[in-house]
């Protein structure tokens, strides 16, 4: 919103005060100032000149030739195609070299052969109205070659207020709200404003109905023998100051009233209104109205109308309509000042998209006091412009209304604890009554009347009970509720209280009176009486304290720490990139990584078309991430720790709808795909599970795999994909799944590398019993080094060629490492053979080569079981 | 050459000169061979001593040996010597070029706004807080009601809430203040967090607005808690942050969840006495914070009369992009492994 510095002028006196320092002040103890802007500025360079003389163009009817005077000795020629220019005026000149609104630069010229040395401006030209229909003539006191701006008294600064910083003040949307806030914060007077309407005449007022419950207030007055008049200049240049284009005279003065005071009001043409005067009520489903803006506009029926008889006239709190708007040369009107709930207005404007002053102002939840003082604010700005005003008919004032003006109880050392500031009494009530907060005088043990129950539960216990405490005050012959006491009943009650260890330091509170244009909804409780008190004091004058840390080290969350050191270890050995990436999951990735069907939470408003749903895994997203990453690198590895939800259903109800939350951490890593002579360990599925298992095994989790059996993400390749997880009491906890990149996946993403993918269960490696210590002693005896390749079916899997292996070696076992994988003629169709290093040790003795020879033979005896053979070379 | 003790002097003058001649290590051995291994001139002059008057042979002994000494040390300086120059050949001769680029190291790295949180929880877990987390799905009773903002509230529609259901029921949380509640609920009085996370606005994307970001909040409850120490907890924070004592200013501001509220400037770390960063104030608009208001403690179940609370709560991408002067925010979610690597 924008504040007028000249228009705070009339309000206070700003002696002394500049823009800088005024929007310094306001940032600092009221709302946040986003800007200063100069008002009008090229008014600096456009100069007041006389028209000594004009004559006619020779070539052109309509042109003129006029010799200006602009100060500097030599006239100028300038050629004017005005119709109302003439000699004698003061005109507004832009001379050669000036800029004017719009980037347009005045130069020399000629004109139907006449030679132009500048420009004789018009109101629209300078951006000070709509009118064009000749140029700007002064005022003839205003002195020759100055500019306009200090010829004409029209330097202004338009201030912005974050309209964010006041949602809160219905007080604060007219200039006089701020120029309050100013007041008391310069400890400057408010100058008085009349408010008081005018006496009336004694016809029949305009009858008004209220029949909707979002109106709580409605005033019709009728105004009559308005002459017309233009607007003033002074008006003019306030409403230009804050983007308000003036119109006309009546218009203008309800729109300057408006700003003024922050209510908003409308004039009807009375002539418009039939006898059955003013009806509001709620809108009727699909009901039309052309709005003054001249829209057609269709009513639900949470919107509240103004009609005459029942036809509507305008939208309640919105905007009026054009059949009964009010023109130049409209001599009666009737004004409406009202009261609108402030929600109503709101959901009105939005499904409209009709945001206006109003509108805006409505939604703040303003004063119902206000509309009478706005009335009467209207009535006599107009009058003192035009004079001759007549007001036929008393005011209707109908409605549901109440005075919000309240009474809060503050105790000044609440205060004081909690801003940490050594401010007095005095000064408390000087700031709060410096913005129009009336404070009684201090009551002793008000407080234990109305705003601490949970205190006088406390002293009450102490003292036995609540009516403990009234029966000793009783004894003191007082009653809590009229605490009348003299001086010397409250230091008795002080020490009989200090006598039961009660501090009597907040004993004492002050009774505050909230005036009814802060009561609405902003201060309703102390904490926010002590944020009026802090903020005048000055935020800036509170002193940094310390915040004493208690000795007591702080537990220590195994999730973070988990999370943390998975990312040091991805990040590090095995170099993979850590990304974040949004938690929604695109239509168009969802569709191509083939998860588009699957249940998700969804968002009903997405920021763009498709932008729906809020992703089950963090997979998918690092998938989407690969082909760009792909065009600058050919290995590509990327984590992410992310939260992925699935919506709550009928077996996972969640709390009061809740989707479960999986906190994961996903791998995806792309490399060229290996050639046909690679080891059978160089593919990325491969180098992806070394990656996990040294993942979790720095975790202390020593994973075991297994084939997947139940359905899987539709990304992962139906035949290469694994899952990972512990065995505890032959319970398998599944940590991890991983899998190579459906191919059909693969294309539809445009990448045509090697992909892995793998997921990690932070929830569930969070619930793993701790490991403990992890330390086996050092091998005192020298071990054996075997190598074997061992040729079984196919379809054996290798963990059970593993089993075979560590069974053949009746716990001499200390490692196994397969270092070949070969398939050909040598071992015949439909079989494999598996190459391992064994290393046979025991911690009790030096091992020889006959218990080699018997680890061998039960090797083989092993695999036969199996199908499977002893290779020997 | 003969061993003779009348010549001790001269023996070991031609000893030296053909060590301090010998081009190479060959020539040094030849040397080495000659004075001092079996059959040389030290060899020699010993076998002489019993031949010598026994007057004579104690001199003669030390002479030899005096030689012997002389000759191997010079062997041994010059071998040093030798084999530097050997090195610096190589080095000289230019097959070494120190400009050549070494065979790169790649490695991994993590997010910027990973190394920020983890710093922005380093220096607050120093300061005695709990890091807690939330979800990111949360109730409207979270991230709203109990934060004083009951339906129909103004202050949502600022807020650009991203809706889960027609009802209203579930939001993607629009600030990390939801953990508030979920804190108090959970923890006895007093206590101190912080709670850094993801949080969402809807708000179309360019260079300044996400719809997706970071924040850190922190709440402490305790019995005597105000704005001094507010003002002093900032202060701390910011300090150890930007690495240099930064002052803060507090000025009114609204968020319905506390009271009073402020909106915290930081004087521009970047300048003295104006810059881009700060539009030429000296101050940066940093974020917002405040006294809990009473109904936000009371929803938590704390009793608002005995004990009182601050929050704050801060953005961290922001945070990261004016130490980094990173101009784009939407680099951060972009995924793109040249932006991220640099950090
Ligand atoms: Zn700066």
């Amino acid at each position: 919103m924008l504040i007028s510095y000249a228009w705070l002028g009339r309000h206070i006196d700003l002696d002394g005060l500049d823009v800088d320092e005024v929007a310094r002040l306001l940032t600092l103890h009221t709302a946040e100032v986003e800007g200063v802007e100069r008002v009008a500025p090229h008014l600096d360079q456009v100069i007041v000149g006389y028209v000594a003389a004009r004559e006619k163009h020779p070539d052109a009817d309509k042109l003129n030739i006029c010799t200006v005077d602009v100060g500097d000795g030599e006239p100028l020629q300038i050629v004017c195609g005005a119709p109302n220019v003439d000699a004698g005026q003061k005109v507004a000149v832009a001379k050669i070299g000036t800029m004017l609104p719009g980037d347009f630069k005045i130069k020399k010229s000629k004109i139907r052969g006449v030679e132009s040395r500048g420009m004789i401006c018009s109101v629209k030209e300078l951006e000070l109205g709509d009118e064009h229909d000749g140029i700007w003539v002064l005022d003839p006191e205003a002195e020759i070659a100055k500019p306009v701006a200090a010829a004409l008294g029209m330097i202004d600064w338009a201030i912005e207020i974050d309209n964010k910083a006041i949602t809160h003040r219905p007080d604060l949307w007219g200039h006089r709200g701020f120029a309050r806030e100013l007041a008391a914060i310069t400890g400057r007077a408010l100058r008085p404003l009349d408010l008081s309407l005018p006496s009336t005449g004694t016809a029949r007022s305009v009858p008004v109905s209220i029949e909707s419950k979002s109106c709580s207030r409605y005033i019709a007055l009728e105004i009559e023998g308005l002459k017309p008049a233009t607007t003033p200049a002074w008006m003019r240049q306030l409403l230009l100051a804050v983007g308000q284009r003036p119109i006309e005279l009546s218009v203008d003065v309800s729109n300057f009233v408006m700003l003024d005071l922050g209510q908003p009001n409308h004039l009807f043409d009375r002539s418009k209104i039939g006898s059955d005067g003013i009806g509001v009520r709620d809108a009727r489903e699909g009901e039309k109205l052309r709005t003054l803006d001249g829209v057609d506009r269709t009513l639900s029926s949470e919107d509240v109308l103004i009609t005459s008889g029942d036809e509507p006239i305008a939208i309640g709190g919105v905007m009026g309509g054009e059949e009964s708007m009010v023109a130049a040369g409209t001599n009666a009107m009737l004004l409406e000042v009202a009261s609108f709930h402030p929600t109503v207005i709101r959901r009105t404007a939005t499904r409209l998209g009709l945001r206006t002053d109003a509108s805006t102002r409505f939604e703040k939840t303003l004063d119902p006091t206000l509309p009478m003082q706005a009335a009467a604010h209207l009535v006599r700005t107009l009058s003192d412009i035009v004079g001759g005003l007549e007001l036929p008919s008393a005011a209707t004032d109908v409605g549901d209304w109440q005075d919000p003006s309240s009474v809060i109880e503050l105790r000044p050392d609440r205060l004081r604890k909690l801003l940490g500031a050594p401010i007095t009494d005095d000064e408390i009530r000087s700031y709060l009554e410096s913005l129009g907060f009336q404070v009684g005088r201090v009551e002793e043990f008000g407080w234990l009347r109305t705003h601490s129950p949970t205190r006088v539960a406390e002293v009450g216990a102490t003292l036995g009970g609540a009516a403990g405490i009234a029966e000793r005050l009783a004894e003191l012959g007082r009653q809590i509720d009229t605490l009348s006491l003299t001086p010397a009943d409250i230091a008795e009650i002080r020490n009989r209280l200090e006598s039961y260890g009660i501090g009597v330091g907040d004993l004492s509170s002050m009774s505050v009176s909230v005036p009814s244009f802060r009561a609405t909804k902003d201060i309703t409780i102390e904490v926010d009486l002590i944020e009026e008190v802090g903020r005048l004091y000055g935020l800036t004058r509170i002193e940094e304290q310390a915040l004493v840390v208690s000795a007591k080290p702080v537990a220590r969350d195994r999730r973070r720490q988990m999370v943390r050191a998975i990312q040091d270890r991805l990040a590090g050995g095995a170099r993979f990139h850590e990304v974040l990436t949004y938690s929604f999951l695109p239509e168009e990735l969802a569709q191509k990584t083939g998860v588009a069907d699957e249940a998700y939470v969804e968002v009903v408003n997405a920021v763009s078309e498709g932008w729906n749903r809020v992703r089950r895994s963090v997979a998918p997203s690092l998938l989407g991430l690969l082909e760009n990453n792909l065009r600058h690198r050919d290995d590509v590895r990327l984590f992410e720790v992310g939260k992925g939800y699935l919506p709550a259903d009928a077996e996972h109800p969640g709390d009061r709808g809740q989707p479960r939350q999986r906190h994961e951490v996903a791998l995806v890593w792309g490399a060229p795909k290996p050639g046909k002579k690679a080891r059978f360990d160089a593919d990325r599925l491969s180098a992806l599970k070394a990656v996990v298992e040294d993942l979790c095994g720095s975790l202390g989790v020593e994973l075991t795999w297994r084939a997947v059996e139940d359905e899987r993400p539709a990304w992962a390749h139906p035949a290469r994909r694994l899952v990972g997880g512990v065995e505890h009491k032959k319970e398998f906890t599944e940590l991890c799944f991983l899998s190579s990149i459906d191919p059909r996946v693969a294309r539809a993403l445009g990448v045509s590398a090697d992909v892995a993918i793998g997921t990690v269960s932070i929830d569930a490696l969070v619930e793993l019993p701790d490991p403990g210590s992890r330390y086996t002693p050092l091998p005192k005896f020298p071990g054996i080094k075997i190598d074997v390749a061992l040729a079984v079916p196919e379809a054996l899997p290798a963990a059970e060629v593993v089993l075979a292996i560590e069974a053949a070696g009746k716990g001499l076992v200390k490692e196994i490492k397969l270092f070949d994988l070969y398939r050909g003629e040598q071992v015949g169709e439909g079989r494999k053979s598996l190459a391992y290093h064994v290393l046979l040790q025991s911690q009790a003795k030096t091992l020889t080569d006959k218990e080699a020879q018997k680890f061998l033979q039960r090797l083989e005896r092993g695999v036969e079981k199996h199908s499977g053979e002893l290779r020997r070379e | 050459m003969d061993a003779n003790f009348d010549q001790l002097d001269e023996l070991r003058e031609a000893g030296l000169a053909r060590v301090h001649a010998a081009a190479d290590s060959d020539a040094l051995r030849l040397v080495e061979r000659e004075f001092l291994e079996k059959g040389g001139v030290v060899a020699a002059l010993l076998a002489e001593i019993p031949k010598l008057a026994p007057e004579k042979r104690r001199e003669g002994g030390q002479g030899a040996n005096q030689l012997k000494t002389a000759i191997q040390n010079a062997i041994g300086e010059k071998r040093e010597a030798l084999l530097e120059a050997s090195l610096m050949v190589e080095a000289g001769g230019g097959s070494f070029d120190p400009t050549l680029p070494a065979a790169p190291m790649e490695r991994g790295s993590l997010h910027p706004i990973t190394q920020v949180t983890r710093e922005v929880e380093e220096i607050f877990q120093s300061m005695g807080y709990t890091v807690l987390d939330g979800p990111e799905v949360e109730l409207d009773f979270y991230n709203f009601q109990a934060l004083n903002i009951p339906a129909d509230h103004p202050a949502r529609e600022h807020q650009d809430t991203f809706w889960c259901d027609h009802e209203q029921n579930l939001v993607l949380r629009t600030q990390t203040s939801p953990v508030q509640i979920r804190a108090m609920e959970t923890l006895e009085p007093p206590f101190r967090v912080i709670v850094p996370g993801r949080v969402f606005r809807n708000e179309a994307l360019d260079a300044t607005h996400e719809h997706t970001f970071h924040q850190v909040e922190g709440l402490v409850v305790g019995e005597d808690i105000n704005v001094g120490q507010l003002i002093g907890t900032l202060k701390s924070f910011l300090t150890e942050v930007f690495q240099k004592e930064t002052d803060v200013r507090l000025r009114p501001g609204f968020f319905p969840f506390v009271e009073p509220g402020f909106e915290v400037d930081i004087r521009c770390p970047f300048c003295d006495t104006g810059c881009k960063v700060c539009s030429d104030t000296t101050w940066v608009e940093y974020c917002g914070c405040g006294m809990v208001h009473p109904n936000v403690l009371r929803a938590g179940g704390i009793d608002s009369e005995r004990w009182s609370a601050f929050a704050f709560g801060m953005g961290l991408d922001r945070l990261v992009m004016m130490r980094n002067k990173i101009d784009d925010l939407r680099q951060f979610m972009g995924g793109d492994l040249r932006f991220l690597e640099q950090f």
